[in-house]
């Protein structure tokens, strides 16, 4: 079995700056895989000493994105292309998902596709969704648990909101991790050692044979800022206890919040 | 060209179509009456005609139901197939969804069918001379991006709950429900099961949220204290995530960046320290108390009202005020 797991760099924390030209500076913040990948990830490499077969990693970013592609490959995975391109740049998730699909084709007889719920710099979670309708694959989404795979037949359970749905489809699927239950491995030194020469294979726009039209981006980010301040607040003063909460009700029944 | 802008409902289970479909109705109906174009509804599932009917009193000027069988549960590619069957044929200017896991299932689908601009969990939107922008917090609320949507293909956009105010129903209201014949779709993924998510909290949906964290000491303390205060305001209880991994109360009370993102009306953190991946969970929360007995401590930055001092202390004064006083 083949399995694609798309592995996504994110800031380890949030608390990025933004350019002049509205692009993210995440400069000095350490670089990770995106959680949510990393219990795909996992996921994917027990279904593979199950099932035997390859387990590579899919990304779409700058060349310094071979870290975490390294990283992934020292947990397990056994292969892993990086599409990368100047052009790649202003993508938004549906021309991403149109390069990410070039690379399946590309890859041929993949059978799974395993992404995370969401990013957790961007947080859309619309790339595994976008990539399966681009294959013209089902897709299924939030999976909590994969229960099995027999006859190419897929199992697994959907975690949302109030409910857990348990879904079977017909392989090729794309599917989307959220935390799960597994507990991402840690890349052995041993491992390390043995992938830190391995070349990665890197493919531009032209190997994917991407058009300008296809990477044509739907939506423009017209401005970025951080989070207005919110209004200064106001420290309930009081004598004692009582009086503060009853300060603070006064305050909440007056401003009819509650 | 008549462009419209299109709701699509969703249902609460057993009390009608959900609030957040009330909100995109407002919303919609606002933006529509500005721009002067229809407010048209999706209604899909099955047995769902009354929701039809239902949406015309929330705003909708027209709405499509497609009432099948099929439509039930909730398969991508049965609403999706239809959802863009039907946008193909009508060309809407704006759709508009919820943005739960299902909608944003939806909505990434469709979005990619008819190759349309798309925003994730947005928490405002508007129309200015056929432009649509939208605003949506990324990298835990810290980035907040203005969307210039390309004019030219539909935009399609996946709302976060509480960003607009609900519709009122008005009783008398009618409009015209488009019944439309369930077209051959084949679905790939089947739905074997379904079972109800033990202790599943539905805080994205609650208007007053009280929330605990470590200053409350310890688990016997937090549920002596939290769900009583939740419960004379009449919200619900949430918790950081410190609290959560010291397996004091369920994950699904999570409030945060790995947790649940929401935007109540009232949001009260006590003993929270207001670390920034609480903050993207609730930062745009209308109205913020914080009771923290360390007058430095972040979540003061983001409240409305603080109150320093210990909170198990404050705490059931506070509850006993509030019972006391919406009595
Ligand atoms: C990748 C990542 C994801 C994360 N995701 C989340 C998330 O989703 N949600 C989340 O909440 N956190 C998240 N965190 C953790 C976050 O960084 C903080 O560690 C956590 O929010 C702290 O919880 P706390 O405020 O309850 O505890 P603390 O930070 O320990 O704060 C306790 C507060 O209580 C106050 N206090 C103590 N005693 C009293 C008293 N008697 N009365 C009143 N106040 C008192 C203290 O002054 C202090 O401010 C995440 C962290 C990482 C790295
Ligand atoms: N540039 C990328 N390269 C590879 N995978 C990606 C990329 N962006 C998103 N993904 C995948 O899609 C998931 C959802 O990301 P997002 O849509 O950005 O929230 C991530 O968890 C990854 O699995």
């Amino acid at each position: 079995m083949h399995i694609v797991v798309c592995v996504k760099q994110v800031p380890q924390q949030n608390s990025v700056k933004i350019n002049s030209d509205l692009s993210i500076n995440a400069d000095g913040l350490e670089r990770i895989i995106n959680l949510f990948d990393e219990y795909a990830l996992e996921e994917a490499l027990l279904l593979n000493e199950t099932h035997g077969g390859q387990v590579t990693i899919l990304s779409l970013g700058t060349e310094e994105w071979q870290e975490q592609l390294r990283r992934a490959l020292a947990m397990g995975a056994t292969d892993a292309v990086l599409l990368s391109d100047p052009a790649f740049a202003q993508l938004d998730t549906l021309g991403a998902a149109r390069a990410a699909a070039a690379a399946i084709s590309k890859l041929a007889n993949v059978d799974l596709i395993i992404c995370g719920r969401n990013s957790t710099d961007d947080e859309s979670g619309a790339f595994g969704p976008s990539l399966a309708r681009v294959l013209g694959w089902p897709q299924i989404t939030y999976v909590g648990k994969f229960n099995g795979i027999t006859d190419g037949i897929i199992t697994a359970e959907r975690h949302l909101e109030e409910q857990i749905e348990t879904v079977t489809a017909k392989l090729p699927v794309v599917t989307t991790m959220i935390k799960g239950t597994n507990e991402p491995r840690y890349p052995s030194l041993l491992r390390i050692r043995k992938v830190a020469k391995v070349e990665i294979p890197i493919w531009n726009a032209a190997d994917l044979g991407l058009s300008a039209a296809d990477l044509m981006p739907t939506v423009t980010i017209a401005g970025r800022v951080p989070p207005p301040a919110r209004a200064s607040g106001e420290i309930i003063e009081g004598a004692s206890a009582a009086e503060k909460a009853r300060k603070l009700v006064d305050k909440l029944l007056e401003a009819q919040v509650i | 060209m008549p462009q419209a802008i299109w709701v699509v409902i969703e249902s609460s289970g057993s009390e009608g179509i959900a609030n957040i479909s009330r909100e995109l109705l407002s919303k919609g109906r606002e933006l529509a009456d500005a721009a002067g174009v229809q407010l048209g509804a999706l209604v899909l599932g099955s047995g769902v005609a009354t929701q039809a009917t239902e949406a015309t009193q929330y705003g909708a000027d027209v709405v499509y139901l497609v009432d099948d069988p099929s439509m039930a549960p909730y398969t991508t590619d049965a609403h999706v197939g239809v959802a863009a069957a039907l946008a193909r044929e009508h060309t809407p200017m704006l759709i508009m969804t919820g943005a739960s896991f299902q909608m944003r299932d939806f909505s990434a689908a469709l979005a990619a069918d008819l190759a349309a601009g798309l925003a994730i969990d947005i928490t405002s939107l508007s129309i200015e001379n056929s432009q649509i922008t939208a605003i949506r917090p990324s990298h835990g609320g810290n980035v907040i991006n203005t969307l210039v949507f390309s004019s030219g293909r539909p935009a399609i956009v996946a709302v976060r709950k509480q960003s607009f105010v609900a519709a009122q129903a008005q009783p008398g209201r009618s409009g015209q429900v488009v019944t439309v014949p369930m077209p051959p779709i084949t679905q790939r993924v089947a739905v074997v099961g379904t079972a109800p998510k033990q202790g599943a909290v539905n805080l994205a949906d609650a208007a007053i949220i009280v929330s605990g964290g470590r200053g409350l000491e310890n688990a016997e303390n937090y549920y002596k204290l939290i769900p009583a205060l939740a419960e004379a305001l009449g919200g619900a209880y949430g918790a950081s995530r410190a609290i959560v991994d010291a397996g004091w109360v369920p994950y699904e009370h999570q409030v945060g960046q790995t947790g649940k993102t929401v935007s109540p009306k009232l949001y009260v953190a006590c003993g929270i320290s207001g670390a920034i991946q609480h903050l993207a969970g609730m930062r745009s929360s209308r109205t913020i108390v914080a009771i923290n007995k360390d007058p430095e401590a972040p979540i003061f930055r983001v409240a409305t009202y603080g109150v320093v001092g210990n909170a198990s202390e404050i705490l059931p004064l506070l509850t006993e005020e509030v019972r006391q006083r919406l009595k």
